[in-house]
């Protein structure tokens, strides 16, 4: 006798910001959801039986032991990394990019691999994009005035997502109401219809040097709104510590909560779905491949915790790995069915137009020393380069958000790793390439730098590009011997023109904000491998099945009952960092799975 | 001896499990050099976190749980018939082997089976498992030690370790003169504020905090910390510092007429310093090693995190460096801009929410 294979209503792949929102949804709704994640449950000290949680405010958690790269045929074979506790190992999980026709394996693009992905990990900083990051191709119609774009790509490749600012932002309210966010409105280019945040904590003292440089430049400032709660959260029945300054702690961005004030996917939405019975969420799993028959995906093949294949059916899979593990799964899916690959790249631009943020900003030593250790993320945010007439004034095709950091370089090990080390690929390299620093030299160091350096970052769209895309890899393979993801990707001229234009924005910031010293501003236009690990694009939605992957409910064109539901669906990447409008557009999907 | 158990949920075995052990890959990916040639270790993702040493709480009081850590072994027995297995080591009584219970997934069995003892902190232990009334080495953890009975045992220790496992005495020695000219703590007054922090510790902070009385000095434990980096987690680390650490002895020995390196100034250890930053040491064999400024750069990053660390690691002994860093950096009324006794779980930092 057999067991009869397993069958449930939603599968949905991946527990982070793109699958957990619109499963809290449909749970609630009644629909039977099993959420498989390839990662870990790590629990928080009130979710673990014996009161002690997974996560440590522990540096060598955020950035671990050294390993070396071990795989086969590339460039960077033999150098040391150091990952998280929850980054997949590079010799297990590669990924691999392309740097002018040489092959390395990069730490940088990955998420956590956790339950709540990399919401676990991140810093929380969650801004809506505004109006016009959604309609670009609009906003641009008929402009001669745009800078570095002799070949009229930017103008050719905008596109419009298929629904506006309006339509996505009952969706917004509800992801922070739900999530739980801190944060002020005040000042935004983004209208609310709603007031859900709760307020913010005080700011760390440094960062009046940051406000002190926006308020001189005239750009409207306000509370960067951070996945942090400041106050009891009753959708998700977390309390916060008597002293609700104690919640300001530097072991946030990189590390996950051990209290679970962090609003990750996990402690805010799935958490608490634990005991429905409806829900089930299977941690440790990482699924292989999909399978179909004709329009409709029927089966999922997984790994169990231990490495033994199974296989589960379902009505309807949600995939939702973060973009380039989904569009992976996707590409590897149709390695196994010529029918598979046929409806699911019907388009041929299954990996294209991979994206991620044009990223940079500006550093220096401020003159008065803080604790910087007794803070969140950031503290200030600015639209003033997210605005129409900023863009225009710099004959730019899009705008980004501005927010200083708080907590880089916070605490001793973290200041020397990071050191002169601007990607995770470079880390520790910079602290001891500088071999000055010993004895003075290292007290000398301090002084000038523990406690006193302040950034400020932009973060804007990526002109998408076709080119920039997502392959196999047609060697190398995975722990499971898949083939590896295969990164390609380059900056638009247009992009290098609006990275120099807001670092410079940065810059200036400083230079208002009071006797600075040491300021060097700059952005990831030099670097193709940096990507801020923002990976979005690469499956992307719109009205036109001959221009997208998906259409306009994240439906996979040439699938029934298959969709995408993480940071891949993004036509373009958006003037902020993207977690909030992937969580939102989730919680949008969910509504419209409610009724399928 | 009282064994005291703790119960651990088969969740937390798999989620301390599966992405180091699950995998079809037998490739050698994770052999740094620590390994011998075929040894089946070397497929496994970072086999050294076996056994899982972690936090232990006894669900009242941080106080009564902080000089106790949780460890939980593990035994893979996929693919292979056995009955039962148990585990005995020197944490326990040698004559009552205690067994471990199978770890399922599913209401099934995963061949994984596990049990989590409560062992205090500052320790190190051998052990074997034993499957089916034989004994049988842990086939994971890459630590292993020779009795006294001349047999192989496998080894952990515990957090606050300061028991010397991979550096001889003449090594940690020479490498104390070394970190020294790394770090800032040789300076008067910071080399007083550092015995300060450990005088000013009342005689229960010393008992939990210095299991083995541990001496304070200027390098705040950094030697301490790299031998247990070196036992454990970059064992592939360990040739490297006993190759230099011997061509230094030796070199240091010839420049200077027979006289022992421990014996001579610290300008001398400067003047070496600069000479390996520039990687031009005058008799340094590079047949035996062939950069004294990469192996610099390995002592600096081991250096720097052994200061800073969490005590825990071995070292920042007594929390140290972050005292000297709170004490140095202060404002104008004289309020730390450093307070990490906020955020560290009590008793060795102020916080009560957090347990560590």
């Amino acid at each position: 006798m057999t067991t009869p294979e397993e069958e449930v209503d939603v599968l949905v792949i991946g527990s982070g910001a793109g699958g957990a929102p619109l499963t809290s949804t449909l749970v609630q709704a009644g629909r039977q959801v099993l959420v498989m994640e390839k990662g870990p449950l790590l629990r928080t000290q009130y979710q673990a039986p014996d009161g002690v949680s997974d996560f440590k405010r522990d540096e060598t958690f955020a950035t671990g032991s050294e390993k070396r790269i071990t795989v086969p045929g590339v460039a960077n074979q033999g150098e040391s990394f150091y990952s998280s506790h929850v980054e997949p190992d590079l010799n297990d999980e590669p990924h691999v990019y392309s740097d002018q026709g040489v092959d390395r394996v990069t730490i940088e693009g990955y998420t956590a691999q956790v339950v709540g992905g990399g919401t676990q990990l991140y810093g929380g900083v969650s801004l809506r994009f505004t109006p016009d990051d959604f309609r670009l191709r609009s906003f641009n119609e008929g402009r001669t005035d745009l800078r570095d774009d002799p070949g009229g790509e930017v103008i050719r490749e905008a596109r419009d997502w298929p629904y506006g600012y309006d339509d996505l932002e009952p969706w917004y309210v509800m992801a922070e109401e739900l999530v739980g966010l801190n944060g002020t409105r005040e000042g935004q280019a983004k209208p609310t219809s709603r007031e859900v945040y709760q307020p913010p904590l005080d700011p760390n003292p440094i960062s009046a040097f940051a406000a002190a440089g926006m308020d001189a430049l005239g750009m409207k400032r306000y509370r960067t709104p951070l996945a942090v709660i400041t106050q009891d959260h009753a959708p998700s029945g977390r309390k916060v510590p008597a002293d609700r300054d104690t919640i300001k702690t530097a072991f946030v961005n990189r590390y996950g909560d051990p209290l679970g004030l962090k609003s990750n996917t996990w402690v805010s939405l799935l958490s608490p779905l634990v005991g429905k019975p409806n829900f089930e969420l299977r941690a440790n799993c990482v699924v292989t491949h999909l399978e179909s028959d004709g329009a409709r995906v029927t089966r999922a093949h997984y790994r169990d915790p231990l490495g033994r294949a199974r296989t589960v059916r379902a009505k309807t899979v949600v995939v939702a790995c973060s973009a380039i593990e989904s569009v992976r799964l996707l590409q590897l899916s149709g390695r196994q069915s010529p029918d598979f690959a046929s409806r699911a790249n019907a388009s041929g631009l299954l990996g294209a137009y991979f994206l991620t943020h044009c990223f940079g900003g500006a550093q220096c030593v401020v003159p008065d020393r803080a604790d910087k250790s007794k803070t969140l993320d950031s503290d200030w945010a600015t639209d003033h380069c997210a605005t129409a007439e900023f863009v225009r004034a710099n004959g730019l095709w899009a705008g980004g958000a501005i927010y200083n950091n708080t907590s880089d370089g916070a605490l001793p090990i973290s200041l020397a790793r990071t050191w002169h080390a601007m990607d995770m690929d470079n880390m520790w390299k910079g602290y001891l390439g500088d071999l000055s620093m010993m004895g003075d030299g290292f007290e000398a160091y301090l002084d000038m730098n523990f406690g006193r350096r302040l950034s400020v970052a932009f973060m804007a769209n990526q002109v998408p590009q076709r080119d920039n895309r997502i392959e196999l890899h047609p060697t190398v393979v995975d722990k499971w011997g898949r083939p590896s993801a295969y990164i390609r990707k380059d900056w638009h001229s247009h992009d290098q023109a609006l990275m120099n234009t807001l670092a410079d924005q940065c810059r200036q910031i400083l230079e208002k904000g009071g006797a600075m010293q040491d300021i060097s501003h700059g952005s990831v236009g030099g670097s193709v491998v940096r990507i801020a690990n923002h990976v979005l694009g690469g499956a992307r939605f719109g009205t036109d099945p001959k221009d997208s992957v998906l259409d306009p409910d994240n439906r996979v064109w040439g699938f029934d009952n298959l969709y995408v539901t993480d940071g891949s669906f993004m036509p373009t990447s958006g003037g902020a960092n993207p977690t909030l409008t992937i969580q939102a557009n989730s919680f949008r999907v969910g509504e419209l799975l409610k009724a399928r | 001896v009282a064994v005291s158990l703790v119960d651990k949920d088969d969740q937390y075995v798999l989620n301390h499990c599966t992405r180091f052990l699950a995998r079809d890959s037998t490739d050698a990916r994770h052999d740094f050099g620590q390994y011998p040639p075929g040894d089946p270790r070397a497929a496994i993702c970072e086999a050294w976190r076996f056994p899982i040493v972690d936090s232990h709480y006894d669900g009242r009081s941080v106080e009564d749980s902080y000089p106790y850590n949780d460890v939980t072994f593990v035994h893979d027995g996929r693919g292979r018939d056995v009955r039962s297995v148990a585990v005995v080591g020197s944490f326990g009584d040698l004559y009552a082997p205690l067994p471990l219970r199978p770890v399922r997934f599913l209401g099934e069995e995963t061949g994984l089976r596990a049990l989590t003892v409560r062992i205090r902190k500052g320790q190190v232990h051998a052990y074997v498992f034993v499957v089916d009334g034989r004994r049988e080495l842990d086939p994971i953890n890459p630590q292993r030690t020779k009795a006294d009975d001349g047999r192989e045992w496998s080894r952990f220790f515990t957090e606050n370790c300061q028991v010397p496992l991979e550096l001889s005495r003449r090594e940690r020695e020479l490498l104390t003169r070394l970190v020294t000219h790394l770090l800032p703590f040789r300076l008067e007054e910071n080399s007083r504020l550092i015995r300060n922090v450990y005088d000013q510790l009342d005689a229960a902070a010393r008992r939990d905090q210095f299991p083995l009385a541990y001496k304070l000095d200027e390098e705040v434990g950094v030697v301490n910390y790299i031998d247990k980096v070196l036992a454990r987690q970059e064992q592939h680390n360990a040739d490297d510092y006993h190759a230099c650490l011997g061509l230094i002895d030796g070199l240091l020995r010839a420049r200077n007429g027979g006289l022992d390196p421990l014996l001579l100034s610290p300008d001398v250890f400067e003047d070496l310093y600069r000479e390996m930053a520039s990687d031009n040491v005058p008799g340094w064999d590079r047949s035996r090693y062939g950069s004294p400024q990469f192996f610099l750069v390995l002592l600096r990053r081991h250096a720097m995190t052994g200061a800073f660390v969490h005590p825990k690691a071995g070292g920042n002994s007594g929390a140290a460096g972050w005292s000297y860093l709170e004490t140095r950096y202060t404002d104008d009324q004289g309020q730390t801009l450093f307070d990490w006794r906020r955020a560290i779980e009590a008793p060795l930092g102020h916080n009560t929410d957090y347990r560590g």
